[in-house]
């Protein structure tokens, strides 16, 4: 149970490396992931972020659009996938629709939009041209980070575009940063098993690399939890690091652990707390380039969350108030929390809560006073596609 | 330095008292101003209404006050489980008339306490009267009866009256018949710091005395009347109201009525539950462990690797960790500690079916949201067929144990339990009972009239194989005073535990935190089960408590509002913590019921060895909110996680043999 000296030996060297700066190898990363000892696999990644970021843990007030769930891949982790157009669950919103969801959050200080799609087989280009057009019309100054690689690979090749002029356009319709989903695993033998319809590592890659040299900055994003061995994952954060040597367009590492339920991979145990702790200490010591490690708490719960800000995290994904891929899939944590139980979350793990925009502009530092009661509260579970999330702010 | 600060144990304690026959009992047997060592006590005679004035005015340090005196002097302290009190008729509180009670026009109150007057007051209120109340001299009570006329008449003067008017109202009877609850119409109140633990052991041993010695002290009073010339009843009379009608042994039961009286009579109208602040046994060790940390520099990383090693923790050592220890310290000296005492690797759970055998509870407490009051809606007691369905599940499932939890349903007597106990064992003889919290057994106890000991006693021998530690929330009476103000005391609740482990039953401790406890509330519910821990472990009986087990408060859907600290952050601190504190509990169990299992896994790196159990029904966390089931599989699956091999237990912490 306890490491044997060779493993508090090889822990040793480790450790120096990181505190000198000196980048870690495959072998290194799959060693700190078996390393028995959590706790102190978490203490070296919390040196690492309390380097970077001292007490401070960010938040940001954005909520999600999914224009459409219409998806012609069939991903075998998702819940959303594979629905054609006229399915009882099907949906594509209206322009109207889009814009009228940004209004419905008038007066609120929502600074950012995150837009993720399905593969639509049947809309023009311009459906994704406009829809940023119409949210900008609304609100000029809001941050739209849309689209993720694997949506701008579709764009490319179903649009006979280059990723730099599907980019180009978009940037010039309203595009101000991409996210980071679609990653899921690098490793080819995983991707034909899981994703098979998606676009390629190296295709995934190449895109956040189109993207940062147009100037856009961009998330990653790593699924765990399928069938991918240890390995798999530390090479997929090594090929994340690799890119961001070259461009450092990224801002944001966000581990993702796979949810079992509602999807054709049920048979799957549920990503474990440990297991979540030791994938963020983990990407916090590979990715010793990318600022950030963010904990995204619809999919790991809050409680798992709030732990993680000792194991590397610095970022929880904050006020989503509006969330459907993960909820079709049985998370059981709920859709929105308060900014206030948010603050106090993170001021229970002893640490500082700070308001950002996407670019990590900060907006508001915690000064520890009462807190403000913005409260949003979600309707029922999504147990259906048909299910919505209702609503509504109380002063 | 304030006067509080500059007293000692020693000096002279004055206190007011009435000289009625019934607080004879509390006040003869105190140690007096000429005592040579320990709490002394001149003991000052006064009518009810100037006790509290002498106290309220700084003249009398502690007084024996009518109880309503309380609602103008909140910050007054009272002494816990003792006071003057009465389950139905109480014989000297009574209401003289010559007419029936509704056509009374006039009340003539006889040198009337505050609390007879309000007591009287409610209970005509009750019934639709409001006649007038007017002052009359001590003595001439009886006399001013005639008419629509009647009087109020307290203490001795009320003596032999029952029976020398048409029509008596006696007022502990009659607010018994009213709202089924005692009446406690004095206790001792103390201006706040003047009394010490010392004291109040001293109070608690004069009562003991005193109730003892009833015989004698009635017939002194005897004596002394019919010196003085005036008229006396016999011997046996007095001694029966001292030992029958009058309580000075106050419980829960006893503080239910006192709560509702305050309740009722303030002049908000019982709008909010009243609170009453007892002086409890708790800030015992807590003054010097304060003076400790201010003086003492403390080093935390050294406390660690002491408490790693096995070195016992002080208060103030473990007061200054839970404030300022690194989460990753205390977790790696806990998990040193786990390793210590549990060097396989092997965590351990259960399997067992918790049964809630019926869901109506007299205790009100304001987080719980599954019990319902005594003739409230759906009802509810598990018949022999139902039991019997659940139990028969619970062995084809390869369960062990039941863990058989209920309310404090007044309907259910000691023999219920007896014929219950029985007959499970007999049906089915591989289940082991771990039941009835200590909540359960004091309800039982008083229920009966009987001693906590006697009524383990007898469960026990009926097939009671265990207590769980329910009901425990935090063993400190500032919180429990604030969040259940019916339930049992840390003492009474503590006692239970001690008295279970005298007979050589096994326990489990638990916590619930999450009530804006401050460190000093935590690390006293931690000291205190240490203390009755060490006292189990040397008596040879063989009992003690098997396992700690802390969970954070459950907010949603519960009627208590607080602004709670129930993170999981907070929970692996403080299970680390408990780990380390106490040095003599074996097991230290998760709580993933409440948490999820994701953190109940790493909780198994911040000191826990054990996975609690697959819980095949638990009604009443689940109404407030906790909803994780897990099955066995899924347990094992947490516990290799976490990097340990997981085990069957039975309810004793021993291990089953590998699964079939």
């Amino acid at each position: 149970m306890k490491p044997d000296s060779r493993q508090l030996g090889r822990f040793a060297e480790i450790a120096t490396k990181v505190r000198a700066g000196v980048p870690l190898e495959l072998d290194e990363g799959a060693f700190l992931y078996r390393y028995p000892d959590l706790l102190a696999l978490g203490q070296l990644a919390n040196e690492v972020r309390e380097d970077r970021h001292g007490d401070r843990t960010y938040f940001n007030i954005n909520f999600h659009i999914n224009p459409t769930n219409v998806c012609v891949a069939d991903c075998k982790f998702c819940s959303f996938a594979r629905l054609e157009e006229g399915m009882p669950a099907a949906y594509t919103m209206s322009l109207d629709e889009i814009r009228q969801k940004l209004l419905d959050r008038e007066g609120q200080p929502v600074t950012e939009i995150h837009i993720v799609s399905g593969l639509h087989g049947e809309l023009p280009f311009d459906y994704y041209l406009d829809t940023l057009r119409v949210l900008k019309e609304v609100r000029p100054d809001i941050h739209l980070k849309a689209y993720t690689a694997v949506e701008i690979q579709y764009f490319a090749d179903k649009y006979g575009m280059s990723y730099e002029r599907v980019l180009t356009e978009l940037r010039d319709a309203g595009l101000d940063s991409m996210p980071g989903g679609g990653a899921e695993i690098f490793a080819e033998r995983v991707r034909r098993k899981i994703c098979r319809d998606k676009a390629t590592a190296d295709q995934w890659l190449d895109i956040h690399r189109t993207a940062h040299g147009l100037g856009l900055r961009t998330n990653c994003t790593m699924l765990f939890g399928t069938i991918e061995t240890l390995e798999e994952r530390v090479d997929h954060m090594l090929r994340l690091r690799a890119l961001q040597e070259e461009t450092g367009g990224f801002q944001t590492f966000i581990p993702l652990a796979f949810h079992p339920d509602g999807n054709s991979l049920g048979k799957l145990p549920a990503p474990t707390g440990v297991d979540s702790l030791r994938t963020y200490a983990v990407g916090r010591l590979m990715c010793s380039n990318i600022d950030h490690i963010k904990a995204y708490w619809i999919m790991i719960g809050l409680a798992t969350a709030q732990v993680a800000q000792s194991f590397g995290v610095d970022d929880l994904d904050g006020t989503v108030q509006e969330e459907k891929i993960y909820h079709m899939a049985g998370a059981e944590t709920p859709q929105a929390m308060t900014r206030g139980d948010l603050v106090r979350l993170i001021r229970e793990a002893g640490r500082v809560a700070v308001e950002r925009d996407t670019l990590y502009n900060v907006r508001w530092i915690d000064d520890g006073a009462p807190l403000p009661g913005i409260r949003v509260d979600a309707s029922v579970p999504y147990s259906s596609h048909e299910g919505r999330v209702r609503l509504a702010v109380t002063p | 330095m304030s006067e509080a600060d500059s007293r000692d144990v020693h000096d002279v304690v004055h206190v007011a008292a009435v000289q009625f026959l019934n607080a004879h009992p509390l006040t003869r047997y105190l140690p007096g101003p000429e005592t040579t060592s320990g709490p002394r006590f001149e003991v000052h005679p006064a009518l009810p209404a100037e006790c509290a004035e002498g106290l309220a005015n700084g003249r009398f340090d502690v007084a024996l006050v009518p109880v309503a005196a309380y609602l103008d002097n909140p910050q007054w302290e009272v002494v816990p489980e003792v006071g003057i009190a009465c389950r139905g008729p109480v014989d000297t509180v009574l209401l003289l008339s010559n007419v029936p009670v509704e056509q009374i026009e006039r009340v003539h109150l006889d040198a009337a306490s505050r609390t007879s007057v309000l007591l009287l007051r409610t209970l005509l209120a009750d019934r639709g009267l409001h006649p007038e109340f007017v002052g009359a001299p001590h003595g001439t009570g009886r006399g001013l009866v005639r008419g629509n006329d009647a009087a109020l008449v307290i203490g001795d003067a009320a003596f032999g009256l029952r029976d020398a008017f048409p029509v008596v109202m006696d007022l502990g009877a009659e607010w018994f018949s009213r709202t089924g609850l005692p009446m406690v119409f004095a206790f001792w109140a103390a201006r706040p710091g003047v009394l010490t633990d010392a004291h109040v052991r001293a109070l608690h041993e004069a009562r003991d005395r005193g109730i003892k010695r009833a015989e004698s002290l009635a017939r002194a009073y005897r004596e002394s009347r019919l010196a003085a010339g005036e008229p006396a009843l016999a011997e046996s009379d007095y001694a029966n109201y001292l030992r029958q009608r009058i309580r000075y042994r106050l419980d829960g039961f006893d503080r239910a009525g006192l709560v509702e009286f305050l309740a009722r009579v303030r002049p908000d109208d019982g709008a909010h539950p009243a609170h009453v602040n007892f002086i409890a046994r708790e800030h015992e060790g807590v003054a010097e462990a304060a003076v400790q940390l201010r003086a003492t520099p403390m080093d935390a990383d050294a406390l660690l690797a002491k408490a790693a090693d096995g070195g016992r923790l002080t208060l103030a050592e473990g007061m200054f960790l839970y404030e300022t220890a690194d989460l990753f310290a205390l977790g790696a000296a806990a998990d040193a500690r786990r390793q210590a005492l549990h060097p396989d690797g092997i965590v351990t759970y259960i399997i067992d079916r918790n049964v809630n055998y019926t869901n109506v509870c007299t205790a009100r407490c304001r987080f719980c949201n599954f019990y319902t009051p005594p003739k409230g809606p759906n009802p509810y007691v598990l018949t022999r067929e139902q039991l019997a369905a659940k139990f028969s599940e619970t062995v084809a499932l390869g369960g062990v144990q039941i863990l058989l939890q209920g309310g404090l349903n007044p309907d259910l007597g000691i023999e219920w339990y007896e014929d219950f106990f029985r007959w499970a064992k007999r049906d089915f003889p591989t289940l082991q009972m771990h039941a009835l919290s200590p909540t359960e057994i004091i309800h039982i106890a008083h229920l009966e009239g009987m001693t906590i000991h006697d009524t383990l006693v007898r469960l026990h021998a009926a097939g009671l194989d265990s207590l769980p530690g329910g009901g425990a929330e935090m063993l400190h009476d500032e919180i429990r005073n604030r969040i259940s103000p019916f339930k049992n005391t840390t003492d009474e609740w503590l006692e239970v535990m001690r008295q279970a482990h005298r007979i050589g039953m096994l326990s489990t401790a638990t916590m619930v935190f999450g009530f804006q406890e401050t460190a000093e509330h935590t690390l006293v519910h931690l000291d205190r089960l240490r203390r009755v821990q060490d006292e189990a472990l040397a008596n040879p009986a063989g009992g003690k408590f098997t396992a700690f087990i802390a969970w954070p408060f459950q907010a949603d859907g519960t009627n208590l509002k607080l602004r709670d600290d129930t993170s999981p952050w907070r929970y692996l601190r403080t299970q680390a913590l408990a780990r380390l504190y106490l040095d003599n509990i074996d097991n230290l169990q998760v709580s993933w019921p409440t948490l999820g299992p994701e953190i109940g896994e790493v909780a198994l790196r911040f000191g826990a060895n054990d996975f609690g159990s697959v819980m095949i029904e638990e009604n009443v966390v689940s109404k407030a909110g906790a909803h994780f089931m897990l099955d066995a599989a899924r347990i094992e699956h947490h516990v290799q996680q976490a990097g340990f091999t997981p085990a069957r237990r039975r309810q004793n912490y021993t291990r089953l043999q590998s699964r079939a």
